[in-house]
């Protein structure tokens, strides 16, 4: 230690090692260009812009002159009670239709992953919703709740006009959510079985473990990466959900099933006000934001 | 950090230029035909054939300047208009109706034809139909940005059998029922199971405000050039009236009320109900669905104080930034003389603006109730909300809402009254500004 700190550094090493960082950067730049001018050109430019329209009073119209105009769409958002009311909606749909997407793709998962005849048939049948784009689920779905034709009333013999119905609008969509939601949280918990070692069952089935002892305190603790990934994925995708509910009831009866992205793009499309649905939309990337952050935290801590 | 910074900056200076220098196609060149683009919304099928059919003739007389049509939706057509406008790549003929055509021409996107119409077409459209079209726009001043050219009128449409079982008198276009009348009447239909009416209420908002004209309803009042929500004893008659079919007399389906307005027609072929108070144009739906040996009749649509009703039409417009609004205007004064807008008519089964394509005698023959629905244009007079700016943010946010919850029975008329006007007002307030 002693011999090496009166021993004057050699005054030429730090320096070529900088440069040749610096160059070795300057390269990394060089090969994360193709890839980054997309990135910033698509993502980062119109997030930007985005950003910068919520604080002006930029509107769709031709004679219109844009000015910055500070905080005021922000106060205007906070004392806008149909925006709660939405943002409530939100919350609502988005939370529920996580977590029931969850327990069933999980069950549905459990079951393929075991021995069954016709497994990879049924694998194949459990990905079909994922292959759908929204809207076309949306006019399917729009059919089955048909008050007239539908199947459903068909099936329940009842009468009622699911989708326009107060009470009941909500529910039916969370339904359609969870159903086009649950392939692909299927085949990633279904990936994530696959990666338990089998030595940890075997181990617990010597020491005399149930099925559902196994089953929690093997199966659950090896997922739990999976698990938290995927929930929060599904979270987001859920949340800024869009195309689904615009074909099925365009956020009627009365504003029931009015998602906040919905309800921002109807600011922006229907009545012009860009500068204050590009406010809208930055809350909601905030909230989403701050939410994941909380959870994936939480979890990570628990995980130490 | 600093070159992200740099970069992004770029790439929002390239991201603009795209953008604003998108607009419109390229200037014809000597000899080359002029390129028109027309945004057609026809939906029913003969309606659609109709328009292709005179865009074909158009192009084959006009080698000079051709015509693509492009096909629209209801749907989504005025959401597609501001982005369209916005990205400068809208079509140079829009086919829409007047309640949007008031937010696009004060926001400066349509062309005002007064200028420009020519004489004929002018006079043959009546002056109330014009009275549709005529707003302020983007600078203030008056203008007419759109030419009217099919109407329609709400009318009664029934099952000609469970009419007549009733014993009810059969109204006319000269002696229509009063609202009583039709009460009573859709009282005495409700039996077995079966009700007398059903209200298609998915959309109440236009129909609604259209017959509470009735009572002279308008449910909006200017004063000093500041436009207010109304909710008085005239317009709450309607909103009662209805009401009470469904939840007093029970002679109302509860379960048509949150379908669109041909949703019902199974249930109505099926003899569950036995009027439809429905728009003209659902006729032609009627004509293709109906199974065979069903009989039905066109009734006119009730009176109160007056007969009157909200008009609204179908327009075609100009884009403010056509490149060839000169012949843009010929060719919608081709597709709107006298005969073609009677084959428009026909075909959408609606009401022509054109008074000597209304004298047609297909318009007038008593086949499909078109004597009826004919007869009903006299009665039309421009909806008073029409005129005012907000109304369409003010329909979807509020009205829509209360008046769902309102025929669901879920909230009283005074609160109707009061967060019509209530949270209305707060809408339309930031139009003023």
């Amino acid at each position: 230690m002693t011999a090496t700190a009166t021993r004057p550094a050699p005054p030429r090493a730090p320096r070529a090692k900088r440069r040749g960082a610096s160059r070795q950067k300057r390269e990394m730049w060089l090969l994360m260009l193709p890839a980054m001018v997309p990135v910033l050109l698509f993502s980062v430019g119109p997030l930007l812009y985005g950003i910068g329209l919520a604080f002006t009073d930029a509107r769709n119209t031709r004679v219109h002159e844009t000015s910055f105009v500070g905080l005021e769409n922000f106060t205007r958002m906070l004392s806008d009670e149909q925006f709660w009311a939405s943002f409530q909606i939100g919350a609502i749909w988005s939370i529920s239709v996580t977590v029931l997407q969850f327990l069933a793709a999980l069950g549905l998962a459990l079951l393929l992953n075991m021995n069954l005849r016709f497994r990879s048939v049924a694998r194949v049948l459990a990905v079909v919703p994922w292959a759908m784009p929204p809207v076309v689920i949306g006019l399917m779905w729009k059919l089955v709740y048909h008050p007239d034709a539908g199947i459903l009333n068909d099936l329940l013999g009842t009468d009622i006009n699911w989708l326009a119905d107060f009470s009941l609008a909500l529910p039916a969509i969370i339904v359609v959510g969870v159903w086009t939601g649950m392939p692909q949280t299927t085949v990633v918990l279904l990936a994530g079985l696959q990666n338990v070692p089998k030595e940890l069952y075997e181990a617990g089935e010597v020491d005399g473990a149930g099925r559902w002892r196994r089953f929690w305190n093997i199966t659950l603790p090896q997922l739990r990466p999976v698990i938290v990934a995927i929930t929060s994925l599904d979270f987001v995708w859920n949340f800024n959900q869009f195309g689904l509910v615009y074909v099925l009831t365009q956020g009627g009866p009365g504003g029931r099933t009015r998602l906040p992205m919905l309800f921002a793009y109807e600011e922006a499309f229907r009545y012009r006000a860009a500068g204050y649905a590009s406010m809208l939309g930055l809350a909601m990337a905030i909230v989403v934001l701050a939410v994941l952050g909380l959870y994936l935290w939480r979890q990570m801590r628990e995980a130490k | 950090m600093r070159i992200k910074s740099a970069l992004a900056a770029a790439a929002i200076v390239t991201l603009a230029a795209a953008c604003g220098g998108g607009g419109g196609g390229e200037p014809a060149g000597p000899g080359e035909p002029v390129k028109l683009d027309f945004l057609s919304l026809a939906w029913q099928k003969e309606s659609v054939a109709a328009n292709k059919e005179l865009v074909n003739e158009w192009n084959k007389a006009h080698p000079d300047i051709q015509v693509t049509y492009v096909q629209g939706s209801w749907d989504n057509v005025n959401d597609q208009l501001v982005t369209q406008f916005a990205g400068g790549t809208a079509p140079d003929v829009i086919h829409n109706d007047s309640p949007a055509l008031a937010g696009f021409a004060s926001d400066g996107y349509l062309l005002d034809l007064s200028g420009k119409l020519p004489a004929e077409l002018k006079s043959d459209i009546p002056q109330h139909a014009w009275d549709t079209v005529t707003f302020a726009g983007g600078e203030g001043e008056q203008g007419v940005y759109g030419v009217p050219f099919l109407q329609e009128s709400q009318v009664i449409i029934a099952n000609k059998k469970l009419l007549d079982e009733s014993g009810a008198r059969v109204p006319t276009p000269e002696e229509p029922w009063t609202w009583d009348e039709f009460s009573e009447a859709a009282k005495k239909m409700t039996k077995d199971g079966r009700y007398g009416v059903a209200w298609a209420m998915k959309s109440p908002v236009n129909k609604t405000l259209n017959l509470a004209l009735n009572f002279g309803g308008t449910f909006f009042q200017t004063t000093d050039g500041n436009t207010t929500v109304k909710v008085g004893p005239e317009e709450r008659e309607v909103l009662q009236r209805i009401h009470d079919q469904l939840y007093k007399d029970k002679s109302a389906d509860p379960a048509a009320l949150g379908q669109g307005t041909a949703d019902p027609l199974p249930a109505f072929f099926q003899g569950k109900f036995a009027m439809l108070p429905t728009g003209v144009y659902l006729r032609q739906q009627v004509v293709e669905q109906a199974p065979d040996g069903f009989e039905w009749v066109t009734l006119p649509a009730p009176k109160g104080t007056s007969a009157q009703q909200g008009a609204v039409s179908q327009t075609l417009s100009i884009a403010q930034e056509s490149e060839h609004p000169d012949e843009a205007m010929q060719f919608i004064s081709f597709f709107l003389n006298a005969a073609n807008q009677a084959k428009l008519a026909k075909g959408d089964w609606l009401l022509p603006t054109s008074q000597k394509a209304a004298a047609d005698a297909a318009m007038t023959t008593k086949e499909n109730g078109w004597d009826v629905a004919t007869a009903s244009a006299q009665n039309l007079v421009v909806a008073p909300f029409l005129k005012v700016n907000g109304y369409d943010e003010w329909r979807s946010k509020v009205a829509t809402p209360v008046l769902q919850e309102y025929f669901a029975n879920k909230i009283s008329l005074d609160e109707v009254a009061k967060r019509l006007v209530e949270e209305g007002n707060q809408v339309l307030e930031r139009y003023h500004r």
